[in-house]
């Protein structure tokens, strides 16, 4: 596992976070999404995110990611500022996103959609060995190289939008329910593969929906409701039902 | 954005204003409603008196003006409305000028002009408002038979369909010497039956046409269609027939605006209906703002003074010790520039798609 | 007219269809934006191939492609690069705007009237075979474009850039968040598309000998027309709907009677617009069309 990312970030411990944001701020024409944001990611670190929908969970991923502008606060990895920057910079930066709904290039190959994965590449191994790598965590690539990606199942696709994102080589990857209309087999084999990434190294940031699957899972998880984070739980508290309704309908 | 500082003006439907309808007693938010019909219709009106006054080219400019405002609001109608783009407007121009110059120009001149007329063409004769009838009737025909084709594509497809509209129908006019001139040759002899004192009341009627539909029902049910397509067969409004509706009006009206052209140019030839009028008509829009009638006049008004100028400046100006001019064939470069930088800088237009607001209201707000 | 050689006729004028309209469908890719001023750039190349043609069949062809790869270019930085954001609709008329600019400003250049210059005459004659007597013409069009077909079909299939122009055709966004560069990509598509417009404008010159400001126009309207009934959001969609309208346009001219043969485009503008109705989003519509953002 010499090339998942995050590795070298983490043999160079720091007291800053890798990812920090700070009273974050989106508006879609004047409407605030994002009110002020504020959490950390540290390295090595999983931190999840959830929310009912609308809450603006996507809007603040898309936001660090550079496909929407902030309106206001700042948002850094490992003290380089990313608001303003373009998504193709951000990448370039070690950040990057799988965004809702996997979004194939459907008449794309799933090797020419790996390829793609790699245009942003910020690691020295060759993309050769790279792309090994990632077949060895997601198996099924390699089996259906040649395939068009339109024509893989969610989960495969799924598979697909999360082994492209690494080719890049992140610090930080961030993902936007990548849990979303998938079956529950396909789901294991996607968290499975996350629990892989994270044990290598890589910072992870997963944004979901499902509240209990994602307290357990993350080290730290973060609460957003109307635009505000509200709480902070720790996999202790996936169980602890008053806790959830309190953080999702506020208190 | 001046609108936006108030809060009971954020909310805005076709141009309207749901706060200030609602927030004001019924007798000026009916005085607020009147004001956009009768704020564009005087400044029409006054424009129109100062280039009468000023006279000579200002006045031909003028009278130029009108009929480029005519077609404006008839392509505003469709447009501004239901958010589909067309090329094809001037089409119905063209046969609008087409039928305007056949009715009026003198029978023994148009059989020795045009010898191949069918003998009904060749014989009739009309005088002007029966001619000018005619020829909305014809632009307005035209579009309702072309309108169940044309109004069920969107976006880019309208743009190319309405486009190969404007095509065929120019070609048609080219070639077909039975209804028109031979190819490349024009009628001639259309009386100026039409001076500016006459051609500025039709303009204002075309004004009150304009905005009477606007407040009609089915121009609101358009309108709530433009914003979401994808909401509108949910919400049961049929959106082909209210489009066939608006393209129909404003085909007519654009037909009316052929019928000005022809009386106000005197001479008819299908060359002049081409891309060249489209421009004109759609920068006019794009530059005073689609989505308003209040647009379409304000846009006339800037595009036709700055072109007037621009003839002006072509004639060279003495500013003290020096003489400014622009060469012979910069007006058009400028001109077509002023678009592409209008929609750089303002995209929905000088108004920003809003109607003409009631000044004294303005007032006492900020007192 | 034999049928034999109005066939070849017919594949040469959909050929040279089929190049403009795949330089119009490659920018519609990656930008949404149907250009309408692409007429003026084979306006530009074929007055560059014009006034240079004294210094030399190379020099001059060079500098005509050089021509239209740099106003295509030139397009994109200055004007559509600012309207990204906005919608088709806007792009269209901004190109149209553009396009009605350009043609102004070649008449105040060049005059309104046709530039000549006898560009490779030796093409304009015919020659026998199998008993039909072919245009060079046609024939080098044909091959011409089957060999620039080729190429960008190599591009963009075997190479990494041509990779990211389609994944940035599929869905721009997407491929901004992996790291395409969106600029990069955009400005390169511009510049294939200039340079397939050199190429037309060279086949075009070589016919006619002769430019005006308007030169490019019917074609492109044409070529357009027909990247939109093809299904202009996929190449190949542009490409056959291009060789289509050239066909077409071909075929009625040969074969449309005597005294209806002048409204020829009327008819090839019906028939567009049936296509049209049958299907709105062309004959080789993709499943759907994801905006750019």
């Amino acid at each position: 596992m010499s090339d998942l990312p995050g590795k070298v970030a983490a043999t160079t411990p720091t007291q800053t976070p890798l990812l920090d944001v700070r009273d974050l701020e989106v508006r879609y024409s004047g409407v605030p999404a994002v009110k002020g944001v504020s959490f950390h990611v540290d390295r090595g670190e999983t931190v999840g995110l959830i929310g009912p929908n609308g809450a603006g969970k996507s809007s603040t991923v898309l936001a660090l990611a550079g496909a929407v502008r902030a309106s206001s606060g700042s948002a850094t990895l490992d003290g380089v500022e990313l608001t303003g920057h373009s998504p193709e910079e951000v990448v370039r930066l070690g950040l990057s996103l799988v965004p809702e709904g996997r979004n194939m290039f459907d008449g794309l190959t799933v090797t020419e959609n790996l390829r793609l994965g790699a245009v942003a590449r910020r690691s020295e191994v060759p993309l050769t060995a790279a792309i090994a790598e990632v077949v060895e965590l997601f198996p099924i690539l390699g089996e259906f190289r040649d395939r068009p990606a339109g024509l893989l199942s969610g989960g495969q696709q799924q598979q697909l939008a999360i082994a492209r994102t690494l080719l890049a080589a992140p610090r930080m990857l961030i993902l936007d329910e990548p849990s979303l209309g998938l079956s529950p087999t396909a789901v294991d084999v996607v968290f499975d593969a996350l629990g892989r990434i994270r044990d290598a190294g890589t910072s992870v940031l997963v944004v979901e929906q499902r509240a209990e699957f994602t307290i357990a899972f993350c080290d730290r998880t973060h609460v957003l409701h109307d635009g505000r984070l509200t709480l902070a739980l720790t996999p202790g508290a996936a169980h602890d039902a008053d806790l959830l309704t309190k953080a999702y309908f506020g208190s | 954005m001046s609108e936006l500082k108030t809060p009971a003006t954020g909310l805005t439907v076709g141009g309207r204003d749901l706060g200030r309808r609602r927030g004001r007693s019924g007798s000026s938010a009916r005085l607020a409603t009147m004001w956009t019909l009768i704020g564009p219709a005087l400044l029409v009106y006054l424009g129109t008196v100062v280039a009468s006054q000023i006279g000579g080219p200002v006045a031909v400019q003028g009278a130029y003006a009108l009929v480029s405002l005519v077609a404006a609001v008839g392509l505003q109608i469709f447009t501004g409305t239901s958010g589909v783009l067309s090329f094809g407007h001037i089409a119905f121009t063209a046969v609008g000028a087409w039928a305007y110059g056949l009715l009026t120009i003198d029978p023994t001149l148009k059989k020795a002009l045009l010898p191949d007329l069918f003998s009904f063409l060749a014989d009739v004769h009309a005088p002007w408002p029966v001619a000018l009838a005619v020829a909305t009737t014809v632009g307005g025909f035209l579009a309702f038979a072309v309108a169940p084709f044309l109004m069920r594509l969107n976006g880019l497809q309208a743009g190319i369909a309405t486009f190969g509209l404007l095509m065929v129908v120019g070609q048609v006019l080219t070639y077909w010497s039975s209804i028109g001139p031979r190819s490349g040759q024009a009628m001639v002899g259309v009386p100026a039956d039409l001076p500016l004192e006459r051609l500025v009341l039709v303009a204002i009627g075309v004004i009150i046409v304009s905005w009477v539909y606007q407040h009609a029902r089915t121009a609101r049910l358009l309108r709530a269609t433009r914003e979401d397509l994808t909401a509108a067969p949910g919400s049961g409004i049929n959106v082909t027939i209210h489009r066939v509706i608006a393209f129909t009006i404003s085909g007519a009206v654009c037909g009316l605006g052929g019928g000005l052209w022809a009386a106000t140019n005197r001479v008819v030839q299908s060359s002049h209906f081409g891309v060249g009028m489209t421009f004109t008509i759609i920068a006019i829009l794009v530059l005073g703002g689609t989505r308003s009638l209040w647009g379409a006049v304000l846009g006339t008004l800037v595009w036709s003074a700055l072109d007037s100028l621009l003839v002006y400046l072509q004639g060279g100006v003495t500013l003290g010790d020096y003489v400014v001019s622009i060469p012979e064939g910069a007006r058009p470069i400028i001109l077509g520039a002023t678009l592409i930088v209008a929609l750089m800088v303002r995209p929905d237009g000088l108004t920003g798609g809003r109607e003409l607001t009631w000044p004294v209201q303005r007032w006492r707000r900020r007192g | 007219m034999h049928f034999g050689q109005s066939l070849i006729d017919a594949l040469s004028l959909g050929a040279l269809y089929a190049l403009v309209a795949l330089g119009i469908g490659l920018v519609f890719g990656v930008m949404r934006l149907a250009n309408f001023a692409h007429g003026e750039i084979i306006t530009g190349a074929a007055y560059a191939l014009i006034f240079t043609w004294h210094l030399g069949p190379v020099v001059s062809v060079f500098v005509s492609l050089l021509v239209g790869v740099v106003l295509a270019i030139l397009m994109e930085l200055l004007v559509f690069r600012r309207l990204r954001t906005t919608t088709p609709a806007t792009l269209l008329i901004a190109s149209f705007g553009l396009s009605f600019l350009l043609q102004r400003v070649y008449e105040a250049l060049f005059g309104t009237n046709v530039r000549t210059a006898p560009v490779a005459s030796g093409l304009a004659g015919t020659v026998t075979v199998l008993g039909l007597r072919l245009q060079i013409l046609s024939l080098v069009t044909i091959a011409l474009t089957a060999v620039l077909l080729l190429a960008v079909h190599y591009f963009l299939t075997r190479t990494n850039l041509g990779l990211q122009v389609r994944a940035a055709s599929t869905d721009f966004r997407t491929a901004r968040l992996l790291g395409v560069r969106a600029d990069r990509v955009i400005m390169l598509t511009f510049g294939i598309s200039g340079g397939l417009a050199a190429v037309v404008a060279f086949v075009m010159t070589v016919q006619t000998g002769a430019v005006g400001p308007t030169f490019g126009v019917p074609l492109t309207v044409l070529a357009l027309v027909g990247a939109v009934i093809g299904g202009i959001d996929r190449v190949i969609g542009s490409l056959v709907g291009g060789f289509l309208m050239g066909f077409a346009s071909s075929f009625f001219s040969s074969w449309l009677p005597e005294g209806i043969v002048r409204f020829r485009d009327a008819f090839v503008f019906l028939l567009v617009i049936l296509v049209l109705l049958v299907k709105p989003a062309g004959l080789l519509a993709g499943s759907g069309t994801v905006e750019r953002t």
